[in-house]
Order: C-alpha cells, then structure tokens, then sequence
C-alpha cells in the first residue's frame, strides 16, 4: 500500500468519527441538531435556550 | 444592566422594532404565532448596554394562551424596567386594550406608536402628543420599518426606566370599581406586588390569581351575590373588557383623524383579499399559485411551449434548431451553456439555474477524476464515485430547493399565507383541525422541526398531537432532492409525463395524506371539539430584499454544511460498507475503465439491505427487483439519518452496482442508472417516492416529536408514521400496476368508515368548554406560576 492510500483511510477514518463525536457533543451540550436552516435565536428547537431559561 | 420588554399585539412590529435595536436578523413572519417565545437581544447605546426582551405577540394579559401566560409571568416575575408596549397606530382602538392592562402593573412603560408611515399613507393622522396626555404614559411614534423615531423611543425608555411607577387602572367608573379597590387593598395588606393588577384579575376571577389568592375568591363571590349587570349579569369578565373598550373609544379614539370616510375606498389590501379569500375561488386560486411555484422551480418545458405532453414537441431541439440555422453542430462550450437554457423545450428558471450549477459540479467531478487518475483504482472509486457521487447528487439540488424556498417567504413575508390559513380554516374544521394548525403545516415545507415546535401556539392538545404527526407529510426541503431525481429519472427512464408535475403531484399527497389521516384520528383516538379560531389579517406588503437574501443565506449555509459533515461521512461509510464484505474481501474489479461491484449483494451494505429487502416486496422495491434492488431499501434506511442521504446513497452505490448502466456521455443520472439495473417500474417509483415522503422522519425531528408530544404518545406516533408510509405505498404500487385492486381497496376503506360512523354514534363523546380545556393545557403552566408566588411570599 502507498502512503497516500494509507493516508486516506487514516483521514476517511477520522472524519467520520470526527462527525460522530461532533453531533455527540452538540447533543450533551444542548445545541439543536436540525440544521433546519433557520434561525435559532427564534426557535425553541434550540435545547440549549430552553436549558439557560429552566436554570433562570 | 438594564432590562426592557417589548410587549404588543401581533403583527405590531415588535420583531422588526427587536431587530433594528438587537441588530439580530430574527426572523419575521405575518403568521400569528411564528414567535412562539420570548428571544432576547442586547442594545448599545454608547457604552449603555440594555437587555431587550421580545415577548410573544398577545391581545391581553388573560390566561387562555400560553403565550399570555408567558407574558404575563415575565413582565410580574422578571421586573424588567421597562415595558416599551408597541402599538399599531393603524389599529390603535384594538391594540390599547392590552395597554389599559400593562398600566396596571407597577413597572414604567412607554408606547411605541408604531407604522405611522402607514398612517400617513392612508391620509390619516394619530396625534400622539394628546394621546400622551389622555394616557399618562408617554408615547412615541416611531416607524420600525423606516428606522424612524428609535433614538427617541430608547431615551425616553431609558430615562423613565429610573423614576419607577405605579399602576394606575381606568376602571374607577366602572361597575366593580368597588370591588377592585376592596380586593387591591387586601392584597397591599399582603404585601403582595403589583396589587392593582392582580386585584382586577382577581375580580375577573382569572385562574391564575385564583390559584394564588383562593383567600379572596369568597370577598369576589360575595359581590358578586349582591350584584347584577343588565347586560352581563355577573360576568365580571366580560363587564371589565365593556368598560375597557367603552373608555378607550370614548377617550382615545379622538386622537386619530380618519380621512373622510366617504372618499375613503377599499384599500389594496381588502381589495386584493375579496379575490385571494373569496368563498368559492379562494382554494383553486391557492393551488394555481402553488402550481405556478412547482413550474417555475421543476419545469423543463416552460409555460408548456413546447406542448402538453412529449408526441407535440412544438419546438426543435437545440441540435436541430443549429443544424436548420446552418451553423453546423459543435459540442463545445457555447452549446452547452446555451443547452443549460434551452435544449427542445425553454427550462423554468430554478431548472436553469440547477443546470449551471451542475455544469460547475461537473467540473469539480472532472478535476478530481484528473486529481485521480494517476492513483490506485480504488482510490478513484472511493473519491470520485464514492464521496463526490454521493456529495454532488445532493449539492446538485440546492439551486431547486433555494428557489422553491424563495418563493414560499415571498407568500409568507408579503402576508398571503396568513390569508390561506383562513380560507382552509372552513375546510380543515371538518376534519377536526381549525385554520391555526395549517400554519404550522405550511412551516414543515421548510423543514419539520420549527413546524413541530410551532404547534405550541395551537391551545388544545390533541390538536396539537394530531398536527404533529401529520407535519412530516409536509416534504421538507430535505426531501426534495428524493422527489426531484426520482421524478426527472421517470421522465428520463419512460418518457412519460412533466417532472414538475409528478413533484406538484407528490405534494399534494402529502397534503391529502395528512388531511385523511387528521379525520381518521379525531374520529376515533382523538375525538372532540375543535377549537375557535381567531386570526388578525395583516395588510399585505411588498417583501423586503434584503430580508429575503438573508434568509436564502441562512439556508444555503446550513444545506452545504449538512452536506459536508453528516451526508459527507454517510457517504464514506456507505461506500466502505458496499466495497467490502464480511470477511474484508475488497469487492470492487475494473470493467471498462470504471470501478464496478459485481457481487455488490457479498458485501456488507448488500447483505444487510437483502436481509431487508423482502419487506419492501408490497411497496414495488423489494424482491422482485431482482439482485441489485437492495439498493432501494438500503437507501429507504439511510435516510433515517437525513432525507438527502437518499438520493446521496444512490450517487454513491449506483457507480459500482449499476456501473455498466451510466454514460456520461449521456448524462444519465444514478437513479436512471438504478433503474436500468432493477427494470424497477412507475408505480414501484411513485411508491419509492410515497414511502420516503410520509416514513419516519430524520432523527432531528423525531427527537423534536418526542418532546413535542404529551407522555406516551411519541411510541404510537412511530407506529402510526410507519403504517401509515407503508399503508400509502403499497396502494399506490398495487392500483398502479393492476387497476382492478383500486376496487378491492374502496371496499375495505368503505367497511372502515362505516365501522367508524356506527361505533362513535354508539359511544358519543361529551362536549368540554373551552375554558376548562384550556385550563387543562396550561395545567403546567398555572401550576409553575402559583410555585413561583408561593416562593416570593416565602
């Protein structure tokens, strides 16, 4: 095996866990995970204002 | 720091008024009830910093929404300094009655006389001087649109926000003053704040303050033992509304000065609504408009010039058209751009412009061919086919669904969906939804989680569950890239029909299968009353540009970055799953200087999608596909993931599986290429598409459901997503290819509804007041505010 190929498969690799442990923090940190294109400020779709108004 | 609310009607300007002092780019909408809950913002003036809080649009301060209770909670418990009460100076009668309420809490408040650019437009004139005099209150007339009078308005905010005031009530005329000033008098006993507010509360006998004072209920019901009105008899409610609206007409209305009302015609507005909401041609007229939408965003023959159906073909093709010009055909750069436009037929702009764009994603696809061709042949497989396969048959679409995109917030900002949600309020009332959950629904073209989330502001609650469920059925934007390739490949593939319309048709049996799945529920599980339902029209106007850009950004950065994170790594692990089988075996071999799988069914992806491919066997896409139609229900599945990850497993698996079936030279697309390796047919198609449209949402939205639904409810929605997809499909393949099944299904729905009829006519089910319905909703509510005094008397 090349280097290169080695190269992409080490970094195909790491993206994908990359993305896994992304949306896993996003989730523990309350952040919505819709990507629905709108804007958050306005949208109660976002956990992590609901979880700073519960803790006010 | 400082805290200012701003309070007011609906569709007063409260959220432009946010934006312009938050700089937020929030988003506005003419919908009731698009701002569900408070949002928050900072204003600086110098190194002054104030916190602005946007409160939901309200009509009074009265527990029966819980956006009222919302306000109403924040403004008593959270004490901001400042309520700036945003009027609209076109409708002042209506939008003082909340004033008359604020000016009895003890916080300082200043009016924002607002649209007066609109008041001026009409010929009309509101002296906001006198009105500041009349009120006690001072007042500022601003234009939140035009950015005019905001200086003003902050400084006199600021400035009042450090003197404190009282609460003053115009209510001492009225009948129960006596009974307001006993009651407020207890409660500064008690030390309890706001005591003028709570004490006419209290004599309207609101739930909220009966909870909280059950002490001095007895002092109102023994009043009320002694007292009549004439009209209201003892509706304390009711008399305190009269004698409010009596004191704003007789002492607020002569500061506005009305054009003459005799020259007075109807204004464009009402105009244009005696056509757009007309009793009978209101509903085809929104369908037009919708028509129209799909054909200008999917259509490759526009305005149909090129005849209705593919024999007519009215106009030449681009090769002939250069030929019979005598400029002899040459490929080159030039044809294809003009081939981008026209090509037998003139394209609808949003096919224009996807062909474009695709010509640059080719490019991409070319250069990393270029990038590859020097690597190990799986290398290419893996980048090209793989990644950009997967990647390109997504971005491919985003041109599309930002058009489509674009024309629904032109209907939204220019106010015409508002209108829509009253002309189907008659029609949605039959099966057992009002006008209000329409607008969620239309919220849920755009995508299901906002739509889901925006049920909050529908009071009864099995509507609320029923909308929920039936949101999903609304294709988002996430699955038109499913509706669209699928759609052109059937045109593509038979040479049959109009891609615009097949979308056009899938819609609409999103819409159909969400109107019958409402009535099937509210007449059996979710049976009851349906809620009123109010609604204030807003005049409509011309959208703003800069608002429209703004959005259309917002959702081109959030597609492309879905697409280079969670659709990127899906299409990584697609192609690792299908190019290795179990036991590490690499299956892809070189055939024709392409990269195919030949035993793609020994893979990974292959044997888990046979496993499952026996189950899609009803719905057309299943075993009778033959050894590569695992594809199909491979890719049914990952789209559980996100929608687009549909059409992206396609892109990426269609290389290898259905190699031999693309030419580029061509053009065929990966779903035709499927296609050629399945001999799947039309209805199997249509089913694919049924399927995907009304299945189990994303994983963001049923995530949303879950939290959206009362407890225990979110299991059997599951179920009811599942049945209901599977159910659909399988009509639509089994009527589609032997019409005689059409039959055999009427007599089972027959069978069904009459069973239905008998058995609720057997079990009627009583009929609940609103009140107590409502009470029941905001249960949780009502008890959250009687914790929180409870802690304050602590």
């Amino acid at each position: 095996m090349q280097w290169y190929e080695i190269l992409i498969i080490v970094l195909a690799c790491a993206f994908v866990v990359g993305v896994v442990v992304w949306q896993i923090l996003r989730k523990k940190k309350g952040k919505s995970g819709c990507d629905c294109g709108g804007n958050c400020a306005a949208c109660r779709g976002c956990t992590h204002t609901q979880q700073e108004e519960k803790k006010k | 720091m400082k805290k200012f609310a701003l309070a007011g009607n609906p569709n007063c300007g409260k959220t432009t008024l946010f934006n312009l002092l938050t700089g937020s780019t929030a988003y506005v909408g003419n919908w009731p009830g698009v701002t569900v809950d408070k949002r928050e913002g900072t204003y600086k003036r110098g190194e002054e910093k104030v916190d602005i809080v946007d409160l939901p649009g309200i009509y009074s301060l009265s527990p029966y929404t819980p956006e009222e209770v919302v306000s109403r909670n924040y403004i008593l418990d959270e004490k901001p300094d400042c309520v700036i009460n945003i009027v609209d100076a076109t409708n002042l009668e209506r939008n003082l009655y909340l004033t008359t309420q604020l000016m009895e809490i003890d916080v300082p408040v200043i009016i924002a006389l607002n649209m007066m650019d609109a008041v001026e437009k009409n010929g009309d004139s509101v002296d906001a001087k006198a009105l500041e005099e009349k009120t006690g209150l001072p007042v500022v007339a601003i234009s939140a649109l035009k950015g005019a009078g905001i200086k003003e308005l902050m400084d006199r905010a600021i400035k009042i926000s450090k003197e404190g005031r009282k609460g003053e009530t115009l209510l001492k005329n009225s009948p129960i003053a006596h009974l307001i000033r006993d009651v407020a008098i207890a409660l500064d006993g008690q030390k309890v704040e706001n005591p003028l507010f709570h004490a006419v509360k209290l004599s309207e006998m609101d739930e909220i303050e009966a909870g909280m004072h059950p002490e001095l209920v007895a002092m109102v019901d023994k009043f009320k033992a002694t007292f009549t009105d004439e009209t209201f008899g003892t509706d304390f409610e009711a008399i305190v509304a009269d004698a409010r609206y009596k004191y704003i007409s007789a002492n607020y209305s002569s500061v506005v000065e009305k054009k003459n009302t005799e020259e007075r015609v109807l204004s464009k507005s009402d105009k244009a609504d005696k056509v757009l909401t007309h009793r009978v041609w209101g509903i085809p007229i929104f369908l037009v408009i919708l028509l129209g939408i799909f054909h200008l965003t999917f259509s490759e023959n526009l305005l149909f010039l090129n005849g209705f159906t593919e024999a007519q073909g009215w106009m030449p093709t681009l090769f002939d058209a250069v030929e019979e010009g005598g400029l002899g055909w040459e490929e080159n750069a030039w044809t294809t751009l003009v081939a981008c436009f026209y090509d037998g037929a003139l394209f609808s702009p949003g096919v224009i412009i996807t062909n474009l764009w695709n010509w640059i994603i080719g490019w991409i696809g070319t250069l990393l061919e270029l990038c590859c061709s020097h690597a190990a042949p799986w290398v290419g497989s893996f980048v090209v086919d793989g990644i950009w396969g997967g990647l390109s048959a997504v971005l491919g679409f985003l041109p599309q669904i930002l058009v489509l995109f674009l024309f629904f917030s032109i209907l939204e900002d220019s106010g015409y969906m508002a209108r829509v949600a009253f002309i189907l309020d008659r029609i949605f009332r039959k099966f057992g939804l009002s006008g209000r959950a329409f607008m969620p629904m239309i919220m849920g073209f755009g995508c299901s989680l906002p739509a889901m989330i925006n049920t909050r502001t529908l009071a009864d609650e099995q509507e609320r569950t029923a909308t929920v469920r039936v949101i999903p059925f609304f294709s988002c934007g996430a699955k038109l890239p499913i509706l669209t390739a699928v759609a052109g490949a059937i045109v593509t593939s038979f040479g049959v029909g109009n891609a615009d319309l097949i979308t056009y048709g899938m819609y609409v049996l999103g819409i159909v299968t969400a109107i019958v799945c409402v009535l099937l529920m509210r007449s059996t599980t979710m049976r009851g009353d349906v809620p009123p339902f109010i609604m204030e029209l807003p005049a409509y106007h011309r959208p703003l540009f800069k608002g429209l850009m703004i959005h259309l950004w917002d959702k081109t950065k959030h597609f492309v970055k879905k697409a280079f994170t969670i659709i990127f790594a899906s299409t990584i692990i697609i192609w690792f799953l299908s190019s290795f089988s179990w036991d590490w075996r690499f299956l892809l071999v070189e055939y024709e200087g392409i990269m195919v799988n030949l035993h793609a069914e020994q893979s990974i992806l292959g044997s888990i999608g046979m496993l499952i491919q026996p189950l899609f066997t009803p719905l057309g896409f299943g075993s009778q596909l033959g050894a590569n139609g695992w594809v199909f229900a491979v890719a049914a599945i990952t789209g559980l993931v996100a929608k687009e990850n549909v059409i992206a497993t396609f892109g990426t698996l269609a290389a290898a599986v259905a190699g031999a079936y693309i030419s580029t030279e061509e053009g065929i697309t990966e779903v035709v290429a499927m296609i050629g390796a399945t001999n799947i047919t039309i209805p199997a198609l249509i089913a694919f598409i049924a399927f995907n449209m009304l299945t189990i949402p994303c994983f963001a939205a049923c995530a949303t459901a879950k939290a959206e639904l009362p407890k225990g409810k979110f299991k059997w929605t599951l179920l009811f997503w599942v049945c209901t997809s599977y159910l659909v499909s399988c009509m639509i393949y089994l009527v589609g290819s032997w019409w005689w099944t059409v039959f055999i299904f009427a007599a089972v729905i027959a069978a069904a509804v009459v069973g239905i009829v008998f058995w609720n006519k057997k079990h009627p089910v009583g009929k609940k007041s609103a009140a107590a319905a409502v009470a029941a909703d905001n249960g949780e509510l009502l008890a959250e505010a009687a914790v929180t005094d409870d802690k304050k008397e602590e």
